[in-house]
């Protein structure tokens, strides 16, 4: 399978019932998998902060939510995380494909993508990276169980060597 | 223009009287200082907003896309104004269950009354242009009307509320866990 259907295998393993996105080159091949997928509600924010609204209104309506972003825009969530989803203890399961790191070409990309991990964890949110794709069914699908059961958030980090680089630097 | 502002205490308990098993969502500080003012205090389903500013629109879509009862967020104009795009995402899905109120006292009345300075931006002209229905209303038995009718509309509809600032000293519960989980449970055990 490819780590797209893996993915999305996962979320539904984790009992995800609404996804809220926006769209990514590399998270492209995942959004088109599961807005097609019955199995869940899929909603296009314009601004990822919404998102983890959104996700944390479906916890309320007791659903679980999954967030499909990438990591710039998960920087931007930051104050809905730090000021509602963590304290509020409402969970959600982020799969966020991350920048910055190995054969990152874009400088903008490198702050809050290199460093997304330890931004998490300044915050209070648990995270795990995947490097491998062998990985990302099981990683997806526990950090799924252990953010719902404990009622956190949770967010795992797809590695370029994942989902594929983005070449642009010819020279 | 006219200067006529509505009573938010007294538009708030409408809201209360008209959709009494509303899930009501409200925006951190003012609007939920008032929510609690005029509410029982075991009203299980005021999720009471304690952070997250310019989110609080974004968590009754949420809401009411995963229930099929009643949401109605209280939103403020200084919140509103840091999130306008959150009005296209509203319109995208247009619940049938939700209804918008935004409390426009053109102040940030949580953090010391200072000045939005947005006396040109038409809150409910941007939500017209958003997709979405939307009043402006100015006193409250117009938002009595104006609640009643976005209530029972399939679409929603935004309420821009004209209100002079106030500062209540109720406070919601301090627990935020405790907030959340007790909407949660009461939208998920009721059986009515």
């Amino acid at each position: 399978m490819t780590w797209s259907k893996d993915a999305a295998e996962a979320l539904a393993d984790a009992g995800v019932d609404l996804i809220a996105y926006l769209p990514d080159s590399k998270m492209d091949a995942l959004i088109d998998e599961v807005v097609d997928d019955s199995r869940f509600e899929t909603v296009l924010v314009s601004r990822e902060e919404e998102a983890i609204g959104v996700l944390v209104g479906a916890w309320v309506g007791g659903d679980r939510g999954a967030l499909l972003c990438q990591s710039s825009g998960l920087a931007n969530t930051f104050n809905a995380i730090g000021s509602l989803s963590v304290p509020a203890r409402v969970p959600f399961l982020g799969a966020v494909t991350r920048r910055g790191n190995l054969g990152e070409f874009n400088i903008a990309q490198v702050p809050a993508g290199y460093n997304m991990d330890k931004l998490l964890d300044d915050v209070g949110v648990r995270n795990s990276v995947v490097t491998d794709s062998e990985d990302l069914r099981e990683t997806v699908a526990l950090a799924g169980e252990t953010a719902f059961s404990t009622q956190s958030p949770y967010v795992v980090l797809l590695e370029q060597t994942v989902t594929g680089r983005k070449s642009e630097a010819t020279e | 223009m006219t200067d006529a502002r509505a009573d938010q205490y007294a538009c708030t308990e409408s809201v209360l009287d008209i959709t009494p098993d509303a899930a009501v969502v409200s925006n951190l500080g003012v609007a939920s200082y008032v929510l609690a003012s005029v509410s029982d205090s075991e009203r299980a389903r005021n999720f009471y907003q304690w952070g997250s500013m310019g989110v609080t629109t974004a968590v009754g879509l949420g809401l009411a896309i995963s229930t099929d009862e009643p949401v109605t967020v209280l939103d403020g104009d200084g919140s509103l104004l840091m999130s306008l795009g959150t009005l296209t995402t509203v319109a995208r899905y247009d619940p049938d269950n939700l209804t918008v109120v935004v409390w426009a006292n053109d102040v940030y009345g949580t953090t010391g009354g200072q000045s939005l300075q947005a006396s040109q931006t038409d809150f409910a002209g941007i939500a017209e242009n958003s997709g979405l229905d939307a009043v402006t209303v100015r006193n409250t038995e117009a938002f009595a009307d104006a609640y009643r009718d976005a209530t029972e509309s399939a679409s929603v509809t935004v309420i821009v509320c004209h209100v002079d600032p106030v500062d209540p000293d109720a406070r919601p519960p301090f627990d935020f866990p405790y907030i959340a989980r007790r909407a949660r449970d009461s939208l998920s055990t009721d059986t009515m």
